[in-house]
C-alpha cells in the first residue's frame, strides 16, 4: 500500500527510537484493545490458540462422555431402546467387583512403579553429579528405554520373557534351575504377572525421573552446599535439608507427570499380557478397553473413563496443593 | 587410619575418580540392563526365521536382511515411516509454537483465573486416551479427517500442548522480566523485545521441550491405531500387525521395531547436547 497511509492497519514493528507510547494512538481500536499495551486482555490473546485447540479437542469428548454415561448404549446391541438412566452407570460401576479389582491393581501398579522410579531415578541423578568419564555415552544408554516406543518396550519384554525362547526365561530360568526351581513363570503366572509388568514400567520410565531430577540438581546453586560444608553437616543431612527442598519443583513435575501416565498405562500392558493371565494385570485402563472395544458397552466405558479422570484430577490437585504449600512455607 | 582421614577431607562435590569404582559398577549394571534387551531385538532383526525361534538363544549367526526386505517390499513400511516423520515433526512444531505463547502469558502476567487456566490445561492430559477415541473418531468422521495426516497433526498438537505449556511456563519464569522491559524502554515493541531478548534466552529450553514432544508424538500408538487405516498410518500401529497371534515371527517384529526406534534414537543422539543443557538451564518449576 501507499506509504503515506499512516492510519492504515500496520503490523510493522516499531523502529528504533519510536517509543511504544508513540505507537499507541496510531493503532486502530482493535489493536489497542488486544495489543500488548492492554495488560488485562493481552495474556488471553497469547493463550487464545492453546485454549481454542484444547477446547476443540478436549471439551467435546468430555461432554460426549457425560452424555454417553447418562444413557445405556451398548454398541453391539443397537436394538435396545435408548433411555436416560441418570447416574445408574456410576452406581453399577461402584457395585461391580471387577471395578474394584481393576482399581486395586491400578493403585498397586501406580504407587509401586512411581515409588521405585522416583528413588532409582534420584539415585542415578545423584551418582551422575560426580565427575565421571564417558558421561555422554552412559547418559544415552540410561535414557534409551524412555526413547524406545512404549509399544516396542512391551514387545521387547514379551520376547525376553517368552516361555522357552526368551532371553530372560532362558538364562535366569537356567540359573534358578541349578537350585531345583523348575521355571520362572514371569508373565504367565497370575501372581508374578503384575510384578513383571511393574518391572517393565520401572525399566521404561526411571530414565524420565533421572532426566528431570538431573536437570533440577544441575540448577541448584552451590552456595548452600558450601555453607553446609563449613558447618560440617553430614552428607545425609545435606541431602535432606538442602538437596530435597531445593529440588522440590522438579520433584513435583516429575511425580505429577509420571503418576498421571502410570495411572493410564496402556500400550505395554496391552502388548505383554492383554490384562491376563485371567484378570491379574487388568488395570483400569486395560479394563476400560475391554469394556469399550470388546463388550462394546459404550455407556459403561464412558462412565468409567470419567471416574478415572476424576481420580487423576483429584490426585494431581493434591500433589500440586501439597507441594505449593510447602514451597511457599520454605521461601 | 588413612582411609578415614581421606574420607573426612572428601567433599561431596569434589572429583574423586579413584573412589568411583562402585559408581562405575552401578552404572555398568544399569547400562547392561537398559541396553541388552534392545540389543537382542536388533540382533533378532538380522536373523532368519529359523534362528529367531530357536529355543537356545543364538548369539552367533549369519546375518540376513530377509526381514527388512519383506517389510520394505511387501509391507511398504517406508510409507509409514514417512507418515510418522511428517506427523510428528509438524505436530511438534505447532504445539511448541502455540504453547510457547501460552506459557509466556502464564509466566509473565498476573490476571484473574490464571491458576485455573494453568490447571485446566493440564487436565487435558488426564483423560485416558481410550476414553477420548470414540468422540474424536466421530468428530474426525464429520470433518472428513479420518485417516489423514492433517487430522493426526491436529490431534497430536492438542495432545502435547499441556506438556509444552507446563514445561515452558517454568522456564519463562526464570528469565527476569527486566531484560524485556529494558529492551522496550530502548524502543522495541513487545514483539521485538520478545524476539530479540526472551526468545534467544529460551532457545535451549524450547529445544529440549521440542525433543521431548517429538519423542512422545513419534511413539504415540492408541490414537494412531484407531484413527488411521491406510493413507496416514504411522509406524506404531503398523507394527502391531506383526505382534498379534500365537506364531509371532520374531525376526520380522525385530526389524519392525528397529524401523520405529532407530530414527528417534539417532535423532536424540544428534541433539543430545542441546537437549540436556536446555533441560538443566532453568529450574523445572
Amino acid at each position: 500500500m501507499v506509504a503515506t497511509q499512516a492510519t492504515g492497519k500496520s503490523s510493522t514493528p516499531a523502529r528504533q527510537g519510536d517509543g511504544v507510547a508513540a505507537m499507541a494512538p496510531r493503532r486502530p481500536g482493535l489493536a489497542a484493545l488486544l495489543g500488548p499495551q492492554n495488560k488485562k486482555v493481552f495474556p488471553w490473546v497469547l493463550m487464545a490458540p492453546t485454549i481454542l485447540i484444547l477446547a476443540g479437542i478436549g471439551i467435546f469428548p468430555f461432554i460426549y462422555a457425560l452424555v454417553l454415561a447418562s444413557s445405556n448404549i451398548i454398541l453391539s446391541k443397537p436394538y435396545l431402546a435408548r433411555s436416560f438412566v441418570g447416574l445408574y452407570q456410576y452406581q453399577a460401576l461402584i457395585q461391580d467387583p471387577d471395578f474394584w479389582h481393576a482399581l486395586r491393581l491400578t493403585i498397586i501398579f501406580t504407587v509401586e512403579a512411581v515409588f521405585l522410579e522416583f528413588w532409582l531415578g534420584l539415585g542415578l541423578a545423584l551418582l551422575f553429579q560426580r565427575q565421571l568419564a564417558g558421561k555422554a555415552v552412559i547418559r544415552v544408554i540410561i535414557l534409551l528405554p524412555m526413547i524406545i516406543t512404549p509399544l516396542v518396550v512391551g514387545l521387547i519384554w514379551r520376547y525376553m520373557f517368552y516361555p522357552g525362547a526368551g532371553l530372560v526365561t532362558y538364562y535366569v530360568g537356567g540359573f534358578f534351575s541349578l537350585f531345583g526351581v523348575r521355571s520362572l513363570p514371569f508373565l504367565a503366572d497370575p501372581h508374578w504377572a503384575l510384578q513383571t509388568v511393574i518391572f517393565v514400567d520401572v525399566w521404561e520410565w526411571t530414565p524420565f525421573m533421572f532426566l528431570i531430577l538431573s536437570a533440577g540438581l544441575a540448577s541448584i546453586p552451590a552456595q548452600p552446599y558450601e555453607a553446609a560444608e563449613i558447618d560440617g553437616a553430614s552428607s545425609w543431612r545435606i541431602f535432606w535439608t538442602i538437596t530435597m527442598p531445593l529440588l522440590r519443583p522438579s520433584i513435583l513435575i516429575a511425580l505429577v507427570i509420571r503418576t498421571m501416565d502410570a495411572f493410564r498405562t496402556f500400550d505395554t500392558i496391552r502388548v505383554m499380557t492383554q490384562g491376563g493371565p485371567g484378570d491379574s494385570t487388568t488395570t483400569l485402563n486395560v479394563w476400560l478397553t475391554k469394556v469399550g472395544f470388546e463388550f462394546f458397552d459404550a455407556s459403561k466405558a464412558a462412565a468409567l473413563s470419567l471416574m478415572m479422570m476424576l481420580m487423576i484430577i483429584i490426585l494431581s490437585f493434591i500433589f500440586i496443593r501439597v507441594f505449593r504449600a510447602r514451597t511457599e512455607n520454605a521461601s | 587410619m588413612s582411609l578415614e582421614a581421606n574420607y573426612l577431607v572428601e567433599s561431596p562435590t569434589a572429583p574423586a575418580r579413584e573412589r568411583n569404582w562402585w559408581v562405575y559398577l552401578i552404572l555398568f549394571a544399569v547400562c547392561f540392563i537398559n541396553f541388552v534387551p534392545y540389543l537382542w531385538m536388533i540382533l533378532t532383526a538380522f536373523m532368519d526365521k529359523g534362528t529367531s525361534v530357536s529355543a537356545v538363544p543364538q548369539w552367533i549367526f549369519t546375518p540376513t536382511l530377509e526381514a527388512f526386505t519383506y517389510l520394505v517390499r511387501e509391507k511398504r513400511v517406508l510409507d509409514n515411516l514417512l507418515n510418522s516423520t511428517i506427523v510428528s515433526v509438524a505436530s511438534t512444531f505447532f504445539s511448541v509454537l502455540i504453547g510457547t505463547f501460552c506459557a509466556y502469558a502464564l509466566a509473565r502476567y498476573e490476571f484473574p483465573g490464571k491458576d485455573d487456566v494453568s490447571f485446566w490445561v493440564l487436565t487435558n492430559r488426564m483423560m485416558p486416551p481410550v476414553a477420548v477415541i470414540l468422540p474424536i473418531f466421530i468428530i474426525f468422521q464429520t470433518l472428513k479427517l479420518l485417516d489423514t495426516r492433517l487430522g493426526l497433526i491436529l490431534l497430536y498438537t492438542a495432545l502435547q500442548l499441556p506438556f509444552v505449556v507446563w514445561m515452558l511456563t517454568g522456564y519463562f519464569r526464570d528469565i527476569p522480566k527486566r531484560f524485556e522491559e529494558s529492551a522496550m524502554v530502548d524502543g522495541d515493541s513487545w514483539f521485538g523485545a520478545f524476539r530479540k531478548v526472551t526468545l534467544p534466552l529460551m532457545t535451549p529450553s524450547i529445544t529440549a521441550t521440542a525433543v521431548f514432544v517429538l519423542i512422545l508424538s513419534w511413539n504415540e500408538f492408541a490414537f494412531a491405531l484407531y484413527l488411521t487405516s491406510v493413507q496416514s498410518k504411522t509406524l506404531p500401529p503398523s507394527i502391531m500387525a506383526y505382534a498379534v497371534g500365537v506364531n509371532v515371527q520374531w525376526n520380522i517384529l525385530g526389524a519392525a521395531c528397529l524401523f520405529i526406534t532407530a530414527p528417534i534414537i539417532l535423532f536424540v543422539l544428534l541433539v543430545q547436547k542441546q537437549f540436556i543443557s536446555g533441560l538443566s538451564q532453568g529450574v523445572v518449576r
